[in-house]
């Protein structure tokens, strides 16, 4: 019953969610898609939380990412025990990292006068959606060793049976809960992406990179 | 050549009597609300002094503008790499301490207030966090009028000899009303990884589209005159928007409308895109001639014949022709660009102004030169103060500016009087009499149409079938980025 709610029904509602809500606001509401900085009001904290945070999370989220996409040059690469043993520990202290700076931002709302006023529900919501994820993350990395093998065989595939609608749980299903637990809350992140502020990381500036400095737009042309 | 045309204000330092109009009109028509009460997309600062916000001429602080690398241009900054490394946290952003708390008052309380024995009163709290603020730190003008003060003015980056301001008889203080530039090489857009800010190719006016801003802040410190603001409540950044909706209609824009001194003039000029980049790359004291050089002549055929291909109609060029602002920035060569160092071609103009006439009882008779009117030698301003401000170090081009507006001074008031006028004054000037005239006449009896030359910009007429399409439906706009 747990493992139908973690692994069926949250996975597709999520990704309901994620296709439907997110083009639906791009269109409507596109005034909103924002990072919503806050770093105008509240400089000292945010730089040692924001930047441990974001470096600390997106090389990780992109293992997750590309170990999904690419699970086969993978297996083979972490099939060495010394790359395994220098990839785990790379991972396990940038995920320590992003845990201090998660908790420094969530420390920082909580203390900042000057942030009461910009700090709504959505926010906590996802502050804490975040400590959690980061948190049974490193907790994984170091209790259930060599995740980043062991994903590849388990996660992996049960992701593929997710996307190709034929969900098959059993790859997952007999995982410790705190597996369970941080599967189900990457589900919710996906699911409250499209509702808050985290939408900001759907956008990568790239047309700046190859653009001339000065743009113009005309009217007529 | 590349013919575009830009509208344009010129502002006249000698007029403006620091009584913050402008800022208020603005103020209530476009900032007046939740997370832009601190934003003054126009404000107005005494020089010397530090400005707003606090020290916004200090480019090793804010890293605004551009500088010259070899033989390109480059943001002072950061390139385009250290830009996306720096997205999460933007070391170079004002915080709100560089503007102020914005606040307000509890008027609430003065008729709420329980019976007591003392008057209630209405106490100041924070717009931000709503908290009760005992004692008020800034302002948008926390300095106004305080030239002579050790703690602001001493603090200009412009006055190189503080001693000036130290001295009673000595002190000298103006006043310095700013909106946003609408830069030819706006550093604003060039920095923005989201390409949410754009130049309008019809007139040059610089605006932010808020559906495509993501909020990632590094234009509020790429515009070396800090007239990007932030936008507490929508994430977002917002700059003066020089009324477009106004303007684009013939109307004049709100500062310019409501000033009170009649220091503004609005007019069309025309520019050549091509030029632009070169003439930023001059150096510092070559800067103003360069920037006069991108300036074209409305009235030469040639210029005419290429902005018409470029789609820029009659009406457009009959107003480019009549241009109080080309009188004054080209062919009268008396309005500068304030701070061109920075290198983003500012196109807002400011007439230096004189010293005041009257000096101390003691030094009177120095001020005797020309009946009432002092030499230039003998002007309080300094003019390495002015130089400094609004022509990149050259003090040449100051000196040519001030011999100008002082021989036309002394040439009307020898007119009212009916005195003889001493023509080499004005020759010496690079003056010639229709010259004066019109300097007078712009600078005293000017009317709103002579002041502000605004042509409308005839949308309706423009591609209608097209307008049709993409009236209505927000989500049918143009794709961003288009066009040249």
């Amino acid at each position: 019953m747990l493992n139908s709610f973690i692994f069926i029904a949250l996975p597709y509602t999520a990704l309901a969610l994620l296709l439907l809500v997110t083009p639906y606001r791009f269109l409507s509401n596109r005034l909103t898609w924002t990072a919503y900085s806050t770093q105008f009001l509240e400089r000292k904290v945010l730089y040692w939380g924001i930047n441990p945070w974001h470096y600390g999370i997106l090389p990780i989220l992109l293992a997750h990412i590309v170990g999904f996409a690419f699970p086969g040059a993978f297996k083979g690469l972490l099939g060495n025990p010394e790359t395994l043993v220098g990839v785990e520990s790379v991972l396990f202290g940038l995920g320590a990292f992003a845990v201090l700076g998660v908790v420094l931002l969530l420390l920082r709302r909580v203390n900042s006068a000057m942030l009461k006023r910009v700090t709504f529900t959505s926010d906590w919501l996802i502050l804490y959606l975040l400590l959690f994820q980061a948190g049974t993350g490193i907790y994984i990395g170091y209790v259930l060793r060599w995740g980043s093998q062991w994903y590849l065989h388990t996660a992996v595939p049960y992701l593929w049976s997710i996307v190709s609608f034929q969900p098959q749980i059993e790859y997952v299903a007999d995982l410790p809960l705190v597996f369970k637990l941080h599967a189900a809350c990457a589900f919710l992140i996906v699911a409250v992406l499209p509702f808050t502020k985290l939408v900001h990381m759907l956008y990568l500036p790239v047309d700046f990179l190859k653009d001339p400095p000065l743009l113009y737009r005309w009217r007529s042309k | 050549m590349d013919v575009r045309a830009q509208i344009v204000m010129v502002f006249n330092l000698d007029k403006c009597i620091g009584c913050h109009t402008c800022s208020i009109s603005c103020k209530n028509i476009w900032t007046d609300r939740k997370g832009a009460e601190y934003m003054w997309w126009n404000n107005v600062e005494t020089k010397p002094g530090v400005g707003y916000p606090r020290q916004w001429e200090d480019q090793e602080r804010f890293k605004g503008g551009w500088v010259v690398d070899g033989k390109k241009l480059k943001l002072k900054a950061m390139g385009k790499g250290p830009t996306l490394a720096n997205m999460f946290f933007q070391p170079n952003m004002p915080k709100v301490e560089d503007y102020y708390e914005p606040f307000d008052f509890d008027y609430g309380n003065l008729a709420g207030a329980k019976e007591a024995k003392d008057q209630p009163v209405a106490e100041a709290f924070s717009q931000i966090s709503g908290k009760k603020i005992e004692e008020i730190q800034g302002g948008p003008n926390w300095d106004d009028d305080l030239s002579g003060s050790q703690l602001y003015a001493a603090n200009d980056l412009n006055l190189k000899d503080k001693k000036v301001i130290e001295s009673y008889d000595s002190m000298f203080m103006q006043y310095l009303p700013r909106i946003c530039n609408h830069c030819l090489n706006p550093a604003c857009v060039a920095s923005c990884p989201s390409r949410a800010l754009y130049k309008r190719g019809e007139d040059g006016i610089v605006l932010v589209d808020q559906e495509v801003c993501k909020g990632w802040r590094f234009c509020t410190s790429a515009c070396p005159y800090k007239k990007v603001y932030f936008n507490w409540n929508t994430g977002k950044a917002e700059k003066c928007i020089f009324c477009y909706p106004r303007v684009e209609t013939g109307q004049c824009n709100a500062c310019a409308h409501s000033c009170v001194g009649r220091i503004r003039y609005v007019g069309v000029l025309l520019y050549d895109a091509d030029a632009v980049e070169g003439a930023a790359l001059k150096g510092d004291t070559e800067l103003v001639d360069a920037h006069r050089d991108v300036i074209l002549d409305p009235r030469d055929p040639e210029v005419c014949r290429q902005a018409r291909e470029n789609g820029i109609s009659d009406q457009w060029l009959d107003a480019a022709a009549a241009s109080p602002v080309y009188a004054l920035v080209k062919e009268l060569r008396i309005a500068l660009p304030l701070h061109p160092e920075f290198r983003t071609l500012p196109m807002a103009y400011y007439i230096p102004s004189l010293s005041p006439v009257l000096s101390t009882w003691g030094d009177t008779h120095k001020l005797l030169e020309h009946g009432m009117i002092p030499a230039l030698e003998t002007l309080r301003v300094p003019i390495g103060y002015l130089a400094s401000l609004l022509s990149g170090g050259n003090e040449g081009v100051i000196e040519e500016v001030l011999k100008k507006l002082i021989a036309v001074r002394v040439q009307m008031r020898a007119e009212n009087l009916g005195l003889p006028a001493d023509p080499a004054l004005l020759q010496e000037a690079g003056l010639d009499e229709a010259a004066a005239k019109r300097l007078y006449r712009l600078f005293t009896v000017a009317g709103y149409h002579e002041r502000n030359v605004i042509p409308p910009q005839q949308r309706e007429e423009d591609d209608p079938q097209r307008r049709k399409q993409e009236a209505g439906f927000g989500i049918l706009k143009k794709t961003r980025g288009g066009g040249k």
